[in-house]
């Protein structure tokens, strides 16, 4: 099969002492900075894609999926450890697994956590191989409209399903869409919002807007309303697990990746939902259900490896479409970006050795995360000792060094602090941050179908629509801006029924 | 769940303020879509006007319908995480001291290098954070900084200026 | 008047309790144990854990002592916080257990006990783990 020969030749340029390194290196750094409570994988991705910038595009990929990996492990190891995980997609893992960590079995917790990930993050990949090509076959298919509709898909699946308010999802998105907004119009050669700066000619880098709106925004709220708070802190020794463990996770492990999978494919799914079913199924099927609770290992192995390949999952649409379902596939696709290759179903063909040398990168970062982190995890724990100040700092820090790798201007940095400072108000008043990054990224793209099928129908307003797909995309759309509204309005119908009758 | 944090309450205010942000942003869009020329060919029957002024005009509208969510009595839940105790007021003094260590090193990171500019922008925001260990924090950064610069900008080919300690280093 | 024993939950900390047990019993004078931390970082190996505090007053129970645990995080360095609790209560001993640092420690970290030292407004027991 050509696909397989492809994946083969992707082995073949990973498997070199140096990529291997650095694949290493990789799943080390994302892995420690994973860790660290409060930084999510999107924020580990963003903040340590700058490291990437020195390298040719092979070989910082494959740090990259190293890193990529390495972040979503780190955070499990943290919601077995502490009392509270670091962000939502670990709260499930954090149930059972803080409960199983203070009855004296971290090892065990650990251990289905990591080879739970390891057998995810492996048959995600593999569906990611088979999937992906066909995706690529049906988007290819494609035309402009129907681009259009699909990016409008993604605006509305970001500020709909999520963030308190749709109101203030809709604004943030507006405010992603104006920043990208900035720069030179690509097909008429005028500036735009630059107000005259030379340097914003470019527009601003996504990942300064990234680093800005998680690192520093993330930094400067927290360093508001900083608490003072020690966690438990629980000895951990070598991952293990016995006979009865492996028993039992096995079946949770391939359930886990079966809920996961296809929900990180989907646009606004994300890893929440699989992990909440994953737990809720295996509750049900457990032999052992009043375990649950108490430190059931189940309920472990099935909500990780639903993690894992819901991460997987996210790679189907971003590889193939060009789109992010999650914050830390937007960041991914400003790696793409910021090496001047452009994601979406050409991607394939024109960039062929790198992304099968990526995908390739993926298998064996995983492995090598298995290998790491076994052994490693009491020095994963250690790194929770770690003050908090010096812990924000080193993200301002690092955050910094970042935005000026990317263009070596100090415009940057100021562009970073006045992000961080949107971020920091976006927090305070409840603003969701996702529809802002996706707004930047997405934005330009959008504008650039829109105004392509306009060009193919000659300036018609109904060659925004066109084809069957755009068609199927628009009354989802409806949908899920309508739904919502719909319901309320059945409600109170219902409720004066009620009071009437 | 938890107890309503103080800021939220009297933010329902401080939310108007929001609004008035997007709406300025939305004025700024149009009147920087106005000044650009129409320029329409057959390639591009809209130009690159037509995408602003959308937007703006979109600001403006979600800015008054935030408004009124906002008179309504409609709040944002503030961002709530492990490090976070939503009942204390925001502590202004840290975060302006934050923002100036974050300005020092913009503004000297050319002129001085990365060495020294990040080293005094990991002290800083150690020292406003609360870190009281002056000597040993200065240890640390300078041990970053020179760590960094040696590990990703020689090392791995990152753009970091060495300024003052150029041929030294 | 009061013996004030700052605890960790570390051989050094268990000595220096089982030193201001003895020192209670013999001026028949009432124990406070004192457990502080920064709270600074998201896991301090110097903080004692609720079975840890447990274990400790279970044991100072059976052994009939009068006696109080408090457990502090107001992100202040312990020696601050143990120097001003005795003045505050009017402690007639602060008993604390000592490391042994490598000469380098020495340089490069404080040491709580020497501030305490420094600071007590009262006579200080240090001991070490037997």
């Amino acid at each position: 099969m050509d696909n397989l020969t492809n994946l083969l030749n992707g082995f073949g340029d990973v498997l070199t002492p140096m990529n291997l390194l650095l694949a290493l290196l990789g799943v080390t750094i994302g892995t420690a900075v994973g860790v660290l409570p409060g930084i999510g994988p999107a924020m580990t991705v963003a903040l340590l894609l700058p490291i990437t910038y020195g390298l040719e595009p092979t070989q910082a990929f494959i740090m990259f999926a190293g890193i990529f990996y390495g972040g979503m492990y780190g955070g499990s190891t943290t919601s077995i450890l502490l009392n509270t995980p670091g962000e939502s997609s670990s709260v499930v893992t954090a149930i059972e697994g803080n409960k199983m960590a203070r009855a004296g079995r971290a090892a065990q917790a650990l251990a289905t956590a990591a080879i739970g990930s390891f057998v995810a993050g492996t048959i995600g990949t593999v569906l990611l191989v088979l999937v992906a090509p066909q995706v690529v076959k049906f988007a290819i298919s494609l035309g402009a409209p129907d681009y259009f509709a699909i990016m409008l898909l993604a605006f509305a699946g970001a500020t709909a399903v999520l963030g308190s308010s749709r109101i203030r999802g809709f604004a943030a998105l507006l405010l992603g869409l104006v920043i990208g907004l900035v720069g030179i119009d690509r097909v008429t050669g005028q500036e735009r919002l630059t107000f005259g700066v030379p340097q914003l000619a470019d527009g601003i880098d996504v990942v300064v807007v990234a680093v800005g709106i998680f690192a520093v925004g993330e930094a400067l709220w927290v360093a508001a309303h900083l608490r003072r708070r020690a966690a438990e802190v629980i000895p951990v020794g070598r991952p293990w697990m016995g006979r009865s463990d492996w028993r039992r996770s096995w079946k949770p492990w391939l359930r886990g990746t079966a809920f996961g999978f296809p929900f990180g494919a989907l646009p606004a799914g994300g890893a929440e939902i699989p992990t909440f079913l994953s737990y809720a199924t295996e509750k049900k099927l457990s032999k052992h259900p009043e375990e649950f609770g108490r430190g059931a290992i189940e309920g472990v192995a099935g909500p990780e490896a639903a993690n894992n390949a819901s991460a997987a999952g996210t790679l189907v649409p971003m590889l193939a479409l060009g789109l992010p379902t999650n914050a830390t596939a937007a960041v991914m696709l400003a790696a793409f970006t910021s090496y001047g290759i452009q994601p979406g179903p050409l991607l394939f063909e024109r960039e062929s050795s790198l992304v099968w040398a990526l995908i390739a990168s993926l298998f064996i970062g995983n492995l090598l995360l298995l290998l790491l982190n076994l052994p490693l995890a009491p020095a994963w724990a250690r790194l929770l000792q770690i003050p908090r100040p010096y812990l924000y700092a080193g993200i301002l820090f690092f955050a910094s060094m970042g935005a000026y790798a990317v263009n070596s201007q100090p415009l940057d940095l100021l562009l970073l602090l006045v992000l961080g400072l949107i971020g920091f108000g976006m927090r305070r008043f409840g603003l969701p941050v996702l529809p802002l990054i996706i707004g930047v990224i997405l934005g330009p793209i959008a504008e650039r179908q829109a105004r392509m099928s306009l060009q193919l129908s000659g300036g018609d307003l109904s060659g925004l629509v066109g084809g069957p797909v755009s068609y199927v995309i628009y009354a989802v759309i409806v949908l899920l801006i309508g739904w919502p509204l719909l319901r309320r309005y059945v409600v109170r119908q219902d409720r004066e029924r009620s009071v009437v009758g | 769940m938890t107890s309503q944090p103080q800021d939220l309450r009297g933010g329902d205010r401080a939310q108007y303020g929001v609004c008035a942000f997007l709406a300025l942003v939305g004025v700024l869009v149009i009147m920087d879509a106005a000044r650009l020329q129409d320029v329409a060919t057959s390639n591009d029957p809209i130009g690159p006007k037509p995408v602003p002024i959308l937007l703006g005009a979109l600001l403006l509208l979600v800015a008054a319908l935030y408004a009124v969510d906002v008179a309504r009595g409609g709040h944002g839940q503030a961002e709530a995480g492990e490090d976070i105790d939503p009942t204390s007021p925001v502590d202004w003094r840290t975060v302006l001291l934050l923002i100036a260590a974050f300005v020092v090193n913009i503004v000297l990171i050319d002129r001085l290098g990365w060495v020294i500019s990040g080293a005094l922008l990991f002290w800083g925001s150690a020292y406003a954070l609360g870190s009281r260990h002056h000597v040993r924090n200065l240890v640390i950064a300078a041990g970053l900084s020179l760590a960094t610069f040696y590990g990703f900008a020689i090392g791995l080919g990152v753009n970091l200026p060495a300024g003052v300690l150029q041929g030294i280093l | 008047m009061t013996i004030l024993v700052a605890y960790v939950p570390t051989p050094q900390g268990e000595a220096a309790l089982r030193a201001g047990v003895h020192e209670s019993r013999l001026r028949r004078e009432k124990l406070l144990v004192v457990n502080t931390s920064r709270g600074d970082a998201y896991a301090d190996p110097r903080l004692a854990q609720e079975h840890d505090l447990e274990t400790v007053r279970r044991d100072l129970t059976e052994l009939g002592v009068d006696f109080d645990v408090r457990q502090l995080i107001g992100g202040r360095d312990a020696a601050d916080e143990i120097t001003d609790l005795a003045a505050a209560e009017q402690v007639s001993l602060i008993v604390i257990g000592l490391r042994h640092r490598t000469p380098v420690g020495k340089l490069l970290l404080g040491s709580a006990a020497q501030h305490i030292l420094l600071d007590a407004p009262c006579p200080v027991l240090a001991v070490k783990a037997t």
